[in-house]
């Protein structure tokens, strides 16, 4: 079995590579997609079956098919990477780079000094709710709180563009207003009479 | 030794969806036939079942065409994503006690796991056609199924509380006594309707309603690429009537017939259920779809978790 | 179930790579399978017979970010819902008091977002099959 962890933990870093490297936006996340793939595949091999199908339903199931849904309404498929291109000098790139490698240092140091091998022993879905909802519940229930801010966040931002998109376009805002009685038609009446 | 056996049980396995999956297409057929009162593909063999090979080698001999506009790696990709997806959610359904490739701890979740990934074929297709019925359809598609995969999660979990365990082997066990659609009669009506959304069939079909988007997201696509769609969409409805039976029907328990055969005919119930569906029911507007998911399903769901919890802690 | 990792997950491994192999193949066999003939006409994107204008990348409605936005949330709210369903035998109240305290916070959210109207699918106005049509066919002229 180790030589399963081994090969996806391969496929993981060359998935990675590649997503980095890619030009295209919805190549670079089908990349990505792999990449979390194989890492679920690793979880499941060191015998966290819970945390591997947490895994595939959260990052590759949900967060991955958000990014492609938004890269697909914000029509960025071919020219995104060209304003990217920036990324590629050394400018961009010394300085975080310099910062990791301390970073990989750090790992390798902890990594050398104790090896935890593949025990194979499964921590079963029990165990985590039972850790959960047990000394960690303050986290519980503070996440909750998160998620709450997670879903007023997302409606200003959405709302903020509904706005601004009716702008851009260019569409009767007045029109689509008068039917919901908007205040903000008055403004907009007034805005245009004074400049008149 | 212990190499073969899985790959036994693999095959067997997948040689009964993949031709069960063929053998749909008929009988989704004859069945519309029936109750719309004519007489459906009766010509090819013996009550038209040859019908199901004819279909297979039209679909296999005709043009393997890649639009010129369109991203050529996705678009091959997204109907190879839907099969594959679908089959791999078989590895944990048990069609008997000990049948069953593999019988994980985690079984219910690596479901919900497949079943989300299921998404990307829909994504992937409507967006690589470059087409703008497929762009449509395809969102129309995806934000239907993100909605609907939320309250299927939701809805099958009274299930597990009341098992206590994620094993779907386990949840049959728990049956012994009584089906769950008893008690969790609310959770499994959503989990029906949530199932009906996720694999596209009618009458949430919007994805694709022919009427208004020619076919949504897989309009460019011709030949066996368009027959994996169809394909996985059918190895989608046996799937989700398998979970129906596991979950809520008891499994393969059942008096005097052996389990498989139990298994085997009230998963067919729950197919035949799916195409009367089709037969029966007129489709429901996007708006309609999508807030009426929200609104009402998404609060039930969580009323009857914590429903279901109350009554287990005070029963005990 | 102290099994090792190993004998359980090995058949998935099998299943994953016979899924992909069955997959391959259907793709495979129809492009070897098929004839080919192509001219310009049917290189064009379908459009129930008119000549296409434009390509199909175009802006979309916020709604369906939202419903993304939404989507994900409640997933991760269900994923802590997972955990606690199977150690509801060995928690009993506490479990069962901690969850009713973590739905109602997020609820809290998802009724404030209910009654600002997100979760009206086509716009902020009353009628809502009519502004869907609005928004769709804006969409489509955009596009």
């Amino acid at each position: 079995m180790a030589a399963v962890f081994y090969i996806s933990s391969a496929v993981a870093v060359v998935a990675t590579l590649l997503t980095i490297t890619c030009r295209n936006a919805i190549h670079a996340l089908l990349y990505l997609i792999v990449s979390l793939l194989a890492v679920a595949i690793d979880f499941f091999v060191m015998g966290a079956p819970f945390v591997a199908a947490l895994e595939l339903i959260i990052y590759a199931g949900a967060i991955m098919v958000l990014f492609i849904f938004v890269v697909m309404m914000l029509n960025m498929g071919e020219h995104a990477g060209e304003t990217a291109l920036d990324v590629f000098k050394p400018r961009a790139w010394a300085g975080p780079s310099l910062l990791a490698l301390v970073l990989l240092a750090e790992i390798a140091a902890l990594v050398s000094r104790q090896s935890a091998p593949l025990s194979g022993v499964e921590i079963s879905s029990k165990q985590v709710g039972v850790a959960l909802f047990g000394p960690y519940v303050i986290g519980v229930e503070l996440a909750s709180l998160l998620l709450t801010a997670g879903l007023l966040g997302a409606y200003h931002l959405g709302r903020k563009a509904v706005t601004r998109e009716d702008e851009v376009h260019g569409i009767d805002t007045r029109q689509s207003r008068a039917v919901t009685g908007d205040p903000v038609v008055s403004a907009g009446a007034g805005r245009s009479s004074h400049a008149a | 030794m212990s190499a073969l056996y899985p790959l036994l049980i693999i095959a067997v396995v997948l040689g009964i969806v993949l031709n069960l999956a063929g053998g749909l297409i008929w009988v989704e057929r004859r069945l519309l036939a029936l109750w719309q009162d004519r007489y459906g593909p009766n010509r090819v063999g013996p009550f038209g079942l040859g019908q199901v090979v004819a279909d297979s080698v039209k679909l296999f001999t005709k043009e393997d065409w890649i639009p010129p506009f369109a991203d050529k790696p996705v678009f091959v990709l997204a109907p190879a994503v839907v099969v594959a997806t679908s089959l791999l959610a078989f590895a944990v359904i048990p069609f008997a006690a000990g049948f069953v490739i593999a019988d994980l701890s985690v079984g219910i979740l690596f479901l919900l796991a497949a079943s989300s990934l299921g998404v990307y074929s829909v994504v992937l297709a409507g967006w690589s056609s470059n087409n703008k019925y497929a762009l449509l359809g395809g969102l129309r598609a995806t934000a239907q199924m993100l909605s609907y995969e939320v309250f299927m999660g939701l809805s099958l979990m009274g299930v597990v509380i009341m098992a206590g365990s994620f094993r779907l082997g386990d949840i049959v066990e728990a049956q012994r006594h009584m089906w769950y659609v008893v008690p969790q009669f609310a959770g499994f009506v959503m989990f029906l309707i949530a199932g009906v959304a996720e694999t596209r069939r009618l009458p949430f079909d919007l994805a694709e309603s022919e009427s208004e988007l020619i076919a949504g997201f897989h309009s460019e696509y011709s030949g066996m690429k368009f027959g994996m769609f169809f394909v996985g969409e059918y190895i989608g409805v046996i799937l989700i009537s398998a979970m129906l039976t596991l979950c809520y029907f008891g499994g393969w328990l059942g008096p005097v017939l052996p389990g498989p055969v139990w298994f085997g005919l009230k998963t067919m119930a729950f197919i035949c259920l799916f195409i009367l569906f089709r037969a029966a029911l007129p489709r429901p507007r996007f708006d309609q779809l999508m807030s009426w998911g929200w609104k009402v399903l998404l609060p039930l769901a969580l009323l009857n978790l914590l429903v279901t919890g109350a009554a287990v802690l005070l029963l005990r | 179930m102290p099994t090792s990792a190993a004998e359980n997950y090995f058949p998935v491994l099998l299943q994953i790579l016979i899924a992909m192999a069955v997959a391959g193949g259907m793709v495979g066999g129809s492009f070897f399978l098929g004839h080919k003939v192509r001219n310009r006409i049917k290189d064009m994107p379908y459009e129930s017979g008119m000549v296409p204008t434009g390509d199909a990348r175009g802006r979309f409605s916020v709604k369906f970010y939202l419903v993304g936005m939404l989507f994900i949330l409640f997933d991760i709210e269900a994923i802590f819902l997972y955990p606690w369903v199977v150690v509801f035998h060995e928690l009993k109240m506490l479990a069962f008091i901690e969850m009713v305290l973590f739905i109602v916070f997020v609820l809290a959210g998802f009724f404030y977002i209910w009654k600002k109207g997100v979760l009206n699918w086509a716009a902020e106005g009353n009628d809502e099959g009519k502004d869907a049509v609005r928004i769709l066919s804006h969409d489509q002229h955009a596009a």
